[in-house]
């Protein structure tokens, strides 16, 4: 997989010095980050740690105080349409799914693409169709989120970003939610769209999903960078104190 | 309103034992009996006074009778429709105001709420009877009923409104926005329509109001079923007979309106219930 990550390319995603408060609290301290095409790269690290916040700058779902990002080489636009559209290539699954609860499947998979690109709705829907059957609930596309699963829904919101055809793709502790007979169908989607060459940033406390998908492990404490490195060097032999205790408590888990 | 008391009670006592079975059964019983006996004075004293006469109510033995509280029913939902719509079209625009970004807006939108909220039904329709005629404005009596009403309500309507775009979870938002979309269509096509299914019932309540409200409307002579009742009393001079049949007209509608507002919550919870397969 790390052939797609050529050496001297402009990465799809790069964060230079950034940084971010909660009031007081200091969020993200001097993030510096580069995620290359078809490179998937999994943040780890403890609760709290700042992982999610440093998701969610990215498609400026929360602002930064200090620093820069960039995607393809280009700063991140503040507001209005260029942000949206910028939204608009960079795909985003939470953690609670968040399909939209008054619409069917269908519809949850079409809105972007009539919404956003502007494209005919049968096209739309013809399209979506065929997203629904590669993440395996095409026979649920009448049926409103509340009907599937849990497992069911996130392959959904999966389905729902690929319809945007995005540059890169952002999980925020995709299975965390669901019952642990549901996070392996969950994981075999995103396994696939990683063999496909998609660029993804992952949070995730997945260590096996990690060791076996990811380019890169980046392991973030109390707001920083930490440590990083391939799965093997940082599972294997972690070169931080603080790695080292994260990785054995949840070891003992 | 009557499914989420269901669900009330259904919260508020366990599941009754033999003993709480029983005293509820001679609870219920005595209740009714007192009912019935409060009924039969009642209509003893009516009968006593003589307003059970079959002259006062002769009437209704007529059709021209019915059609014309026929007449004042079409009158009534009309009313009621137009004031709905555009108490509809005002509580959407206040709470507009009350969401938006600039202070000033949301200022103006918090004095409309407080002053429509605060002021009587009433006091705008003599406004609109006497005031608005002087400053030359012409308004058929249509109008001069269903806009003060409309404006009473308004308020209290776009508080409701807002409660429902607040009670969207914020997750839907992000995801809208994290697919690219404007501010307006994440408004329009996934917050708006969530809202409002989740304010249905409480809708339905203030429609309720909005139509007991109409019957304002003999204040300026605009013939609702409320209007023609009274003609048909001057008439007949049968005062009782009209206000029972007219009464039993209006609980039918509103009960109506009720269960229409239960059939709807109840389907919301359906497939709400779902998610727990
Ligand atoms: N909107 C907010 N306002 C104030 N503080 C916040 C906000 N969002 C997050 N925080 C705080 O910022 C810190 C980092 O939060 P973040 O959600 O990024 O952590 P995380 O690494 O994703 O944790 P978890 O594994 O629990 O999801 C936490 O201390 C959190 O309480
Ligand atoms: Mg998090």
């Amino acid at each position: 997989m790390s052939a797609y990550a050529a050496e001297g390319q402009v990465p799809v995603i790069e964060l230079r010095h950034v940084d971010k408060h909660f009031g007081d609290l200091h969020v993200l301290k001097d993030i510096c980050l580069s995620v290359q095409r078809g490179e998937v790269v999994v943040i780890i690290g403890p609760s709290g740690s700042g992982k999610s916040t440093l998701c969610r700058t990215i498609n400026r779902m929360e602002t930064i105080d200090a620093g820069e990002i960039l995607i393809d080489g280009v700063p991140l636009p503040e507001e209005g349409k260029d942000l949206a559209k910028l939204r608009a290539q960079i795909g985003m699954v939470f953690q609670s799914f968040n399909l939209f609860a008054h619409m069917n499947i269908l519809e949850n998979v079409t809105l972007g693409p009539t919404d956003v690109l502007k494209r005919p709705r049968k096209e739309a829907r013809e399209e979506a169709m065929q997203l629904l059957k590669r993440v395996g609930v095409e026979s649920q596309a009448h049926k409103v989120p509340a009907q599937l699963s849990g497992g069911q829904q996130q392959r959904v919101a999966i389905a729902r970003s690929l319809a945007m055809h995005p540059k890169a793709i952002l999980f925020d502790e995709p299975t965390s939610a669901l019952d642990p007979e549901m996070i392996g169908e969950v994981l075999e989607v995103m396994t696939e769209l990683a063999q496909e060459g998609m660029t993804m940033l992952v949070v995730t406390h997945e260590m096996n999903f990690a060791r076996r998908v990811a380019d890169r492990v980046i392991f973030m404490d109390d707001g920083s960078i930490v440590e990083e490195g391939t799965p093997e060097a940082f599972f294997e032999n972690p070169q931080t104190e603080r790695a080292r205790n994260f990785l054995n408590s949840i070891k003992n888990h | 309103m009557r499914d989420a008391r269901t669900n009330i009670r259904d919260a508020l006592y366990e599941a009754p034992g033999p003993r709480t079975r029983r005293l509820t059964a001679v609870g219920t019983a005595l209740t009714l009996a007192a009912l019935v006996v409060l009924i039969a004075l009642v209509i003893r004293r009516f009968y006593e006074a003589g307003q059970l006469d079959s002259k006062y109510w002769a009437l209704f033995a007529k059709y021209t009778t019915w059609r014309y509280i026929g007449k004042g029913l079409v009158g009534t939902v009309e009313a009621a429709l137009m004031a709905g719509t555009l108490t509809f079209a005002l509580g959407f625009t206040y709470m507009l105001l009350r969401i938006s970004r600039l202070k000033a807006a949301r200022a103006v939108g918090t004095a409309l709420v407080e002053f429509t909220r605060g002021v009587p039904t009433l006091l705008f329709i003599y406004f609109f009877f006497l005031v608005v005629p002087q400053l030359g404005i012409k308004l058929s009596a249509f109008l001069k009923i269903t806009l003060p009403v409309a404006i009473s309500a308004s308020g209290v309507v776009a508080e409701v409104l807002r409660s429902g775009v607040n009670a969207v979870p914020n997750g839907q938002r992000e995801a809208a926005y994290s697919l690219g979309m404007r501010e307006r269509s994440v408004f329009l096509k996934v917050v708006f329509p969530q809202a409002f299914r989740i304010v249905i019932p409480a809708m339905i309540s203030e429609l309720v109001i909005v139509l007991k409200d109409t019957t304002f409307a003999y204040v300026v002579s605009f013939p609702d079923l409320m209007q023609n009742a009274k003609v048909l009393i001057s008439n007949y001079d049968s005062l009782l007979a009209v206000y029972l049949v007219v009464a039993v007209i209006y609980i039918l509608i509103n009960y109506l309106l009720n269960k229409a507002s239960d059939f709807m919550a109840r389907r919301r919870n359906q497939v709400k219930g779902a998610a727990a397969v």
